[in-house]
C-alpha cells in the first residue's frame, strides 16, 4: 500500500482555480484581470465536478484552469499594468495637490502604449491559426469602423479600424478571395476563403447604431485593441505574401471625401510597377466629371465627346466579350463536373466550390453604375472582388468613382433600388441624350438609358452566390424579387429546402392529408367566423382557434357540420354555449355525432352511401365532401402506416438495452423536432401555394 | 659515566673564578670601571657558563632573583649566614653542586666602597657586595645568547657516538651534558620547575625550558589577549575638536555682505540656462518618443516569419464560431419562413431568454427598405462576453442515424412461418382440459381433462377418434406420448396413478409393437422386487383391470402423491414423473423395459415443480420453486444450479440444441437462459398480465417457442440459436394468439407444438383445445 494521498493535491482540485483566487494570485484588480484574459484569450472552464474543483463549500461560479493563471504570472503585460497603476496614483496625488501641470506631464510621459505583439505570436503560433480566429475580429472591427467614437474608444482607434478593414477588403479584391455574401436583416454577411480557411463576418448596414446602456464599451474597446493588432499583422502578412507593400499608400484627402476603397493605392514591391486600382487612375477623370462647374472649357467637352465615342466602341467590345463570356460553361473542360446523387440514402461527397478564376471573371466585362439610393460600400466591394473594374456612382456617394456621369455610354449595368415611375418614352430620352451632350450628366430619375441592364441590388448578391450571371429581368426595378436565400444552408435529408419544389420533399400522402385538413378548415371558416363575431359582440372575448392538433381539427370538423346542419333553425344551445367559449364544444358535439351516426345507419338501411345522404340532406356541394373523404382516406392510410411503423420500432426497441434505448429516444426526439419544423414550413408553403392558385 | 666528569669540571671552575674576581678587584672604582669590570665579569661568567652544562640564561635568572632577595635581606640584616646556606641549598637544587662556590666568590668580591658594599662574611673577611649591574643599551651584554656550539648546521646526531657534542669558540670540546642520574630524573619528575617543557633544545642539547616572559606571553595568548604586554586595546579617545559649542564668537568681525546678496555668478549661470530653454536649446523634459508622431501604428513586420505550429492540447478549447445565417435571417426570405400572427405574438410575449431566435423574420421587398438592426451592438457585445466569460466545455456530439442503433432484426419473411390463426377446435371435454400432447407422427392429439378422460383426436380435422375414462373423481393431470414412431404409447397420470396405454386405433402392427414394449418388463419387475425387498416396498407395476385392458390401457402403477408432470426420455426407454407434494419421493424415474421405478432424488431442496431429460446428454433437470438443478445421470452429481430469479417456476423447456432453456413462472415472467453464458437469465420477457402456465420450444427444427398464460393468450416468439458461441440468441416477439376464454382465473393450461409443422395446440380452461396454424 502506498502513501495515503492527501486530499486536494491532485486532479480537479488542483487543476482549477476560482476567479477570486486567480485575481488574488496575480495581484491585479478585476478590470485588469479582465483585460489580461481578453488579451491572452483565457477563458473560464467548466470542471467535470464543480464540487471537487472548489475548495470552499460556497458554490463558486467561475473556474479557470490553474495552468492558465500560472502562465499569466509571467506575462510582461502584468508589469505594465502595475506600472500604470503606480502612475495613476502619482497623477491623482498631483491632482490632489492642485498641480495640474505636473499631472498632465506625467500623463503625457508615463502613458506607455501597450504592445500586444508578443501575445499575437503566442496565441496564434501560425498564420493559419490567426486566420481561423478572424471571424470575430472582422465582425467587431467592421462594426467599430462604422461607429462614432466614445470616451473609451477614441477616434484614433475608429480611424484605425476603418483603415484596417479597407486594407483587408483590398486584399480580398486583389486576390478575388471573396466567395459568398448574404443580405440578412442584421447586416451583410461576407465569406472569404484565405489559405483554405473560411472566414465569415458580418457588417452592419450603415445606420446610426442604437447603443443601449447595458453595453460596456470598455470591454469591447479591449477587444478592439487586440483585434486591431491582430488584423494589422494579418494584413501585413497578406500583403507581403502577394508581393505588395504594406501599408498601402493612403490618400487622406480622398478619404475625407469618403473615397473609401479608392483612398488606397496598392504598390508592388521592387521592380514591379505600382499596381494601382483603376478607380484611382480614373479618379481625376471622375472628379472632373463630377465637378459641376459652370465654366467648362470647350476642350473638356470635346474630350468628353471623344470619350463617349470611345465608350461606344468599348461597349461593342464589351458586348462581344459578354458573348464570349456567356459561353465559358462549355469552354472550361478541366473544371470538375458536379455529381448529384439520385437516391435519398446515398452519401453526398463534398466537392470543391468555385475558385478564384470564376470569381475573377464574373463581373469583369461590365461597367456598373450605382444609383444614389443603393448602398455604395458593399456593392463596390463585392463588384470589385468579383472582377469588376469600372464602377461609377453619383458624386453624392463619395469619391473614387470610375465615372460620376449616369449617362456614360460605357455603363452596361445600372443598379437601382427605387420604385418605377411613370416615365417618358425611352426614345425621347435617348434623343435627348444624343442631341445635347451637356445634359448627359443629368438623367432624370426614372428614365432609362437604352442598352443598359437595370437591376436591383439583390441581383449582385444572388449572382455571386451562384457564381453565374442570373436572369436580370427577374431583378428589374420594381419587380417582385425572388426570395434571397442564404448560401450557407446545405440541403440535408429531411430538412426543408425552399428552392426545391414542394412535391419532392413531402412525405408520402402528406399533401392529400393536409389537403383534407385544409379543406375542412376552409369549410368551417365561415361559420367559425360568424360564431367568433357573435362572441366578440356579446362578451368581448375572442378565443383564437388553434388547428394544430388533428384531434381538435376533427372535433371542429364535426362542429362545423352541426352548424351546417342546423343552419336554418337557429339553435338555442349555441347561444348559451357561446359564453363558455370553446370548452362547450364537445358537449354540443356529442349530439350531432349521435345524429350523424343515426343518419349513417338509416342510410345503410336505405342502401345508400353516407355521403350521398348527407348531400341530399344538407344540400352541401358534393365536391367538398368527396374531397374530404379522399383526405380522410389518405389520413387514415398515413395513420395506419405510421402506427405500423411505430409498432415495428417498438418491437425493435424492446431488444435493446435500457441505456441504448434512452439514447435512441433522445435522438429520435431531436429528429422529430427537426422534422416537425420542416413539416410546419412545408405546411405553410402549401397554404401559400394554394392561395396563389 | 657522563655526570662524573661534569662534576669534576665544575669543581675546576670554582678554582678558576676567584682569580678573575681578583683581577676585577684590582681594577677601577668608578662607573666606567664598573662597566669594565662588569664586562670582564661577564667574560668570566661566560667562561663559567661555558663550563656550566646548563643553560646560562637560566642560571643568570636564578642568580638575579637570588640577588634581589639578597638585597632585601641585606637591607634588613647586615650579616646573614643562613642566607648563604639557603642559597646553597637552592643552588643545590637547581644546578647540582656547582654554584655554591660562585656565590662565595661574589661575596668575596664585595669589597670596594664605590658601587659595592663591604661586609664581613662568615669568616670575617671583607665581603664586597656589588650593586646590580644594569645592562644599558651600550653595554656589551646582549640578551641573545652567543652560540656556544660551533658545529654549525651539522645535525647533532653526527656526534651521537662521541662523548662531546661539538666545540666551543675556543676549540674546546663541549662535552655531552649529563643526562642526569636516576635520582635527578626522579627529582625532575617529582617537581617540575617553572617553564619546564620536557623538550630538548636541539641547538644546545639541553632540556628546553621557557622563561617567565615567554610563559606570560603564552598565558596571554591563551587568554585571547594581545601578546604584547603594554598594548592597550581601548585607549582613551583623544578629542581633537571640542564637543562643547562656544557661545561667544571667536572673532568679533561683522557678517560680510556677500552672505546676504545673491550670487551674481550664479544668477548669470541661471540666466544662461533660462535663455537656452527659451531658445529651445535645452528641453526641460524628455521629448515624447518619435513613435507617437506616427498617427496610426501600422504593423510593419511579419510576426509569422518563422512560424512553428503548436501541438494541440486537450485543455485548449478554441472558441466556437458563430453559425452561418439561415434562410429566415434573409432580408427577403421565402414567405413560408415569415411568422404568422400567432407566432409573432408568441415571440413577442416570450421572455427574451426563452426565444429560440433572437430576431423575428421580416420581409422587405427592396434593399432600401431594410432598417438598421437595433440589437447589433448588443449582439456583438454579448459575443465578446461569451468569448472571455463563458466557460468552454468540449462536448462530443453524436451525429449518427438512430436507425443504426437499432438492432438488426430478421426481416418478416425470415421470421415466417409461425402460427397465426386458429384452425381447429377440439370440443368434447367436460370442464378444463388439463393437458394435451401431439403424437410424434403428428397425426393425433391426446388431451386429458378434469372429467377424468383421455381423448385422442385427429389433429387436422378435430375429430375425436378414441376416448378412455380413467377415473371419475380426479382429473387427468397430464398426458404424454412416448417419443418414437415405431410404437405408439400414451402415458397419462390421474391422481397418483399412472397409466401406460397402447391405444388400439393405430395400425395393428404398431399396436402390437406397443403392447410388446409395455409387456416386456413383467418378469423383470418380479425379480427386481425380490432384490429390493429389504428396503421399503417398491412401487408395483400392475395390470389396471380387464375393463381398461380392453381399452388398451396395459400398465398401471401408483405413486404416493398426485402426479403433475410426465416427461419422457428421448429414446422412450425412461420417463420421469413429478409429484410436487411428495417430499422425498417427488421425482421418480421409471424404466419401461424393466417395469422399474426409482426415486433417485431423495434430498431435494424445495418443492419440485417440473423435470425433464436433456435432449442429447445424460443430464436430468429438475425445477424446484426457485431454481433449476441439472444433474449428470452418468456421474450422478450436480452439474449446475440455474437461477432464473423467479419466485415460482411453473414450467420449463430445454431447447433441442441443448444449450438454451426457457422458463415460465407464475410471476408472469418468461426467462431465456443461455446455459453457456450464465446461470442468470439472458433475457427476461414480461408480456403477460397473468401467470405463465406452460412454455415449449418447437422440437422440429423451427426457431419458435411459445408460452401459455392464465390471461387466456398464447405468445409466439422467434428464438434463433446460432451455433456460434460469440453470437447471442435472437429473440423476436412474433404473435399473440387470443381465443381461449378465461374461466375462474384460468386461461390456457397447456400447449404443444406439432413435431414438424409450425402448428401449435393449446388446452384451455374453457374445455376446448385449439390448433393454431
Amino acid at each position: 500500500m502506498g502513501r495515503i494521498k492527501k486530499k486536494g493535491t491532485a486532479g480537479q482540485a488542483k487543476n482549477f482555480i476560482t476567479r477570486t483566487q486567480a485575481v488574488r494570485k496575480l495581484q491585479v484588480s478585476l478590470p485588469d484581470f479582465r483585460r489580461l484574459c481578453i488579451y491572452k484569450g483565457i477563458y473560464p472552464r467548466e470542471p467535470r465536478s464543480k464540487k471537487k474543483a472548489s475548495k470552499s463549500s460556497t458554490p463558486s461560479t467561475t473556474f479557470y484552469y490553474s495552468r492558465d493563471i500560472n502562465y499569466l504570472l509571467h506575462e510582461p503585460l502584468l508589469a505594465k499594468f502595475r506600472d500604470h497603476k503606480a502612475l495613476g496614483k502619482k497623477i491623482s496625488r498631483h491632482l490632489g495637490r492642485g498641480e495640474v501641470g505636473d499631472a498632465a506631464r506625467l500623463e503625457r510621459r508615463g502613458a506607455t502604449k501597450l504592445s500586444l505583439d508578443h501575445i499575437i505570436k503566442e496565441r496564434y503560433p501560425t498564420f493559419v491559426d490567426a486566420l481561423r480566429d478572424l471571424d470575430d475580429a472582422l465582425s467587431l472591427l467592421f462594426l467599430f469602423a462604422n461607429l462614432p467614437s466614445t470616451s473609451t474608444v477614441p477616434p484614433k482607434t475608429m480611424a484605425l479600424c476603418q483603415r484596417l478593414c479597407l486594407e483587408f477588403e483590398h486584399y480580398l479584391i486583389t486576390t478575388n478571395s471573396l466567395r459568398k455574401s448574404f443580405l440578412s436583416i442584421k447586416g451583410i454577411y461576407y465569406q472569404a476563403t484565405i489559405q483554405g480557411q473560411d472566414i465569415l463576418w458580418l457588417v452592419p448596414y450603415r445606420f446610426v447604431q442604437r447603443v443601449t446602456g447595458d453595453v460596456d464599451f470598455r470591454i469591447m474597446g479591449t477587444f478592439v485593441e487586440f483585434y486591431t493588432t491582430l488584423l494589422g499583422f494579418v494584413n501585413f502578412r497578406l500583403y507581403t505574401s502577394i508581393g505588395l507593400i504594406y501599408p498601402p499608400r493612403f490618400n487622406a484627402k480622398s478619404d475625407e471625401q469618403s473615397g473609401e476603397l479608392g483612398a488606397f493605392t496598392l504598390e508592388g514591391r521592387g521592380i514591379e510597377e505600382p499596381r494601382q486600382i483603376e478607380s484611382v487612375n480614373e479618379h481625376a477623370n471622375g472628379e472632373d466629371n463630377g465637378a459641376m462647374e459652370p465654366k467648362k472649357s470647350i476642350e473638356e467637352i470635346q474630350k468628353q465627346i471623344a470619350a463617349i465615342e470611345e465608350g461606344s466602341n468599348t461597349e461593342q467590345n464589351i458586348s462581344q466579350g459578354q458573348d464570349q463570356y456567356q459561353a465559358p460553361d462549355q469552354e472550361i473542360i478541366d473544371a470538375i463536373d458536379t455529381f448529384e446523387t439520385t437516391g435519398d440514402d446515398a452519401d453526398v461527397l463534398p466537392q470543391p466550390q468555385a475558385g478564384g478564376i470564376e470569381a475573377q471573371s464574373l463581373f469583369a466585362p461590365f461597367t456598373f453604375f450605382l444609383s444614389r439610393e443603393t448602398p455604395r460600400q458593399p456593392l463596390e466591394f463585392i463588384l470589385r472582388a468579383f472582377g469588376c473594374k469600372r464602377i461609377g456612382f453619383d458624386a453624392i456617394l463619395g469619391d473614387g468613382a470610375f465615372t460620376n456621369n449616369e449617362a456614360d455610354p460605357t455603363i452596361t449595368h445600372q443598379i437601382v433600388d427605387r420604385p418605377p415611375m411613370a416615365s417618358l418614352p425611352e426614345e425621347q430620352q435617348v434623343s435627348e441624350n444624343s442631341s445635347d451632350p451637356s445634359s448627359t450628366t443629368v438623367v432624370k430619375p426614372g428614365h432609362r438609358v437604352p442598352g443598359r441592364t437595370y437591376i436591383q441590388p439583390q441581383w449582385v448578391w444572388d449572382c455571386i452566390n451562384e457564381v453565374k450571371l442570373l436572369r436580370p429581368d427577374l431583378y428589374g426595378p420594381g419587380a417582385t424579387l425572388p426570395p434571397h436565400l442564404s448560401p450557407w444552408v446545405k440541403p440535408t435529408k429531411g430538412a426543408y429546402n425552399p428552392s426545391a419544389p414542394l412535391a419532392e420533399q413531402e412525405r408520402e400522402g402528406e399533401a392529400e392529408e393536409a389537403e383534407g385538413l385544409s379543406d375542412d378548415e376552409e369549410d368551417e371558416e365561415a361559420p367559425e367566423d360568424e360564431e367568433k363575431s357573435d362572441d366578440a359582440a356579446e362578451d368581448g372575448v375572442i378565443i383564437l382557434p388553434s388547428a394544430s392538433t388533428p384531434a381538435i381539427a376533427n372535433l371542429r370538423d364535426d362542429h362545423g357540420m352541426t352548424i351546417a346542419g342546423s343552419e336554418s333553425g337557429s339553435d338555442p344551445t349555441s347561444e348559451a354555449d357561446s359564453f363558455a367559449g370553446f370548452d362547450s364544444a364537445p358537449e354540443s358535439d356529442a349530439e350531432p355525432a349521435l345524429t350523424q351516426h343515426q343518419r349513417e345507419l338509416e342510410a345503410e338501411a336505405a342502401g345508400l352511401t353516407f355521403s350521398e345522404t348527407l348531400t341530399k340532406a344538407n344540400g352541401q356541394p358534393v365536391k367538398g365532401i368527396l374531397k374530404a373523404s379522399k383526405g380522410d382516406e389518405a389520413r387514415k392510410r398515413a395513420a395506419k402506416k405510421r402506427r405500423e411503423e411505430e409498432e415495428e420500432l417498438e418491437r425493435r426497441k424492446m431488444m435493446m438495452g435500457r441505456k441504448k434505448r434512452k439514447m435512441l429516444d433522445k435522438m429520435l426526439h431531436s429528429n422529430k423536432q427537426k422534422e416537425g419544423e420542416a413539416g410546419a414550413l412545408r405546411a405553410k408553403r402549401r397554404k401559400i401555394e394554394a392561395k396563389k392558385a | 659515566m657522563a655526570p662524573q666528569p661534569s662534576s669534576k669540571k665544575r669543581k675546576a671552575v670554582t678554582c678558576d673564578s676567584p682569580e678573575a674576581d681578583q683581577v676585577l678587584l684590582s681594577d677601577g672604582g668608578d662607573d666606567s670601571d664598573t662597566a669594565l669590570l662588569h664586562g670582564t665579569r661577564s667574560q668570566s661568567e661566560e667562561e663559567t657558563d661555558v663550563e656550566d652544562e646548563d643553560a646560562s640564561s637560566d642560571l643568570f635568572d636564578g642568580y638575579s632573583d637570588l640577588e634581589d632577595e639578597m638585597d632585601l635581606e641585606d637591607a634588613l640584616v647586615s650579616d646573614q649566614i643562613p642566607s648563604t646556606s639557603e642559597r646553597d641549598l637552592a643552588d643545590l637544587k637547581r644546578n647540582g653542586t656547582a654554584t655554591s662556590s660562585v656565590t662565595k666568590e661574589k661575596e668575596d668580591a664585595e669589597g670596594p666602597p664605590a658601587k659595592y658594599k663591604i661586609t664581613e662574611d662568615a669568616n670575617g673577611n671583607p665581603r664586597y657586595i656589588y650593586d646590580d649591574i644594569v645592562p644599558v643599551y651600550d653595554s656589551d651584554d646582549s640578551d641573545a645568547p652567543a652560540t656556544q656550539n660551533t658545529i654549525g648546521n651539522v645535525p647533532l646526531s653526527f656526534y651521537d657516538s662521541y662523548p662531546h657534542i661539538g666545540y666551543d669558540i675556543n676549540g674546546k670540546k663541549i662535552s655531552r651534558p649529563a643526562k642526569g642520574e636516576a635520582l635527578d630524573a626522579l627529582l625532575d619528575s617529582i617537581e617540575l620547575p617553572k617553564g619546564w617543557t620536557g623538550l630538548t633544545d636541539p641547538t644546545s642539547g639541553k632540556p628546553l625550558e621557557l622563561s617567565q616572559q615567554e610563559l606570560e606571553v603564552l598565558k596571554r595568548i591563551q587568554m585571547n589577549e594581545v601578546p604584547d604586554e603594554g598594548y592597550d586595546p581601548y585607549p582613551d579617545t583623544v578629542e581633537y575638536f571640542t564637543s562643547k559649542t562656544e557661545m561667544m564668537p571667536l572673532s568679533a568681525a561683522p557678517e560680510p555682505k556677500r552672505r546676504f546678496v545673491n550670487s551674481k555668478h550664479e544668477a548669470k549661470q541661471i540666466m544662461k540656462i533660462v535663455r537656452a530653454i527659451r531658445e529651445g536649446r535645452i528641453l526641460p523634459y524628455k521629448p515624447p518618443p518619435e513613435e507617437e508622431v506616427d498617427d496610426l501604428q501600422v504593423k510593419r513586420y511579419d510576426i509569422w516569419a518563422n512560424e512553428i505550429a503548436r501541438p494541440d492540447h486537450p485543455m485548449n478549447v478554441p472558441a466556437p464560431k458563430l453559425p452561418p445565417p439561415g434562410y429566415e435571417e434573409s432580408y427577403h426570405p421565402p414567405p413560408e419562413y415569415l411568422p404568422d400572427q400567432n407566432e409573432e405574438k408568441a415571440w413577442e410575449d416570450a421572455d427574451e431568454e426563452d426565444r429560440d431566435k433572437d430576431f423575428l423574420p421580416t420581409n422587405h421587398d427592396a434593399l432600401r427598405k431594410v432598417p438598421g438592426y437595433d440589437k447589433f451592438i448588443k449582439e456583438k457585445f454579448e459575443r465578446c462576453l461569451d468569448l472571455y466569460l463563458a466557460p468552454r466545455v468540449r462536448r462530443s456530439k453524436l451525429n449518427i442515424d438512430p436507425e443504426s442503433l437499432l438492432p438488426k432484426l430478421p426481416s418478416l419473411e425470415e421470421l415466417k412461418p409461425f402460427p397465426t390463426t386458429c384452425a381447429t377446435l377440439f370440443r368434447g371435454h367436460d370442464g378444463r382440459v388439463r393437458s394435451l400432447a401431439v403424437d410424434p407422427s403428428g397425426f393425433w392429439l391426446a388431451s386429458s381433462g378434469d372429467d377424468g378422460t383421455v381423448k385422442v383426436w385427429e389433429l387436422l380435422t378435430g375429430r375425436q377418434i378414441w376416448s378412455v375414462r380413467l377415473g371419475s373423481e380426479e382429473a387427468v393431470n397430464v398426458v404424454r406420448w412416448r417419443p418414437g414412431t415405431e410404437a405408439v404409447i400414451l402415458s397419462a397420470a390421474i391422481g397418483e396413478n399412472i397409466y401406460l396405454i397402447a391405444p388400439p386405433f393405430v395400425d395393428p402392427e404398431i399396436e402390437t409393437k406397443g403392447r410388446e414394449v409395455l409387456d416386456a418388463g413383467w418378469g423383470y419387475a418380479a425379480n427386481g422386487a425380490t432384490i429390493n425387498a429389504t428396503k421399503e416396498p417398491a412401487i408395483q407395476w400392475t395390470r389396471p383391470g380387464s375393463r381398461l385392458e380392453d381399452e388398451g390401457v396395459l400398465v398401471k402403477f401408483s405413486l404416493r402423491k398426485t402426479v403433475k408432470v410426465i416427461s419422457w426420455h428421448r429414446r422412450g426407454e425412461y420417463f420421469s414423473t413429478v409429484c410436487p407434494q411428495a417430499q422425498s419421493s417427488a421425482v421418480a424415474i421409471h424404466t419401461i423395459s424393466k417395469h422399474l421405478t426409482q426415486l433417485p432424488f431423495r434430498k431435494l431442496k424445495g418443492l419440485a415443480q417440473s423435470a425433464s431429460f436433456h435432449p442429447s446428454k445424460p443430464i436430468f433437470l429438475i425445477a424446484t420453486q426457485r431454481v433449476i438443478r441439472s444433474y449428470d445421470l452418468s456421474k450422478q452429481e450436480l452439474v449446475k444450479i440455474i437461477q432464473p430469479g423467479a419466485r415460482w417456476i411453473s414450467s420449463f423447456d430445454v431447447h433441442p440444441g441443448g444449450d438454451n432453456l426457457i422458463v415460465g413462472t407464475y410471476d408472469r415472467r418468461l426467462l431465456w437462459h443461455d446455459l453457456d453464458l450464465s446461470v442468470r437469465p439472458f433475457k427476461t420477457l414480461r408480456y403477460h398480465k397473468k401467470a405463465i402456465r406452460a412454455v415449449k420450444y418447437h422440437q422440429g427444427g423451427l426457431p419458435l417457442f411459445a408460452d401459455a398464460s392464465d390471461d387466456g393468450s398464447l405468445q409466439i416468439f422467434h428464438g434463433k440459436v446460432v451455433g456460434d458461441m460469440m453470437e447471442n440468441a435472437t429473440i423476436v416477439p412474433l404473435k399473440v394468439l387470443r381465443g381461449h376464454t378465461v374461466k375462474k382465473e384460468l386461461g390456457v393450461l397447456d400447449l404443444d407444438w406439432h413435431p414438424s409443422q409450425p402448428w401449435l395446440v393449446s388446452a384451455g380452461a374453457d374445455g376446448i383445445c385449439r390448433l393454431w396454424t
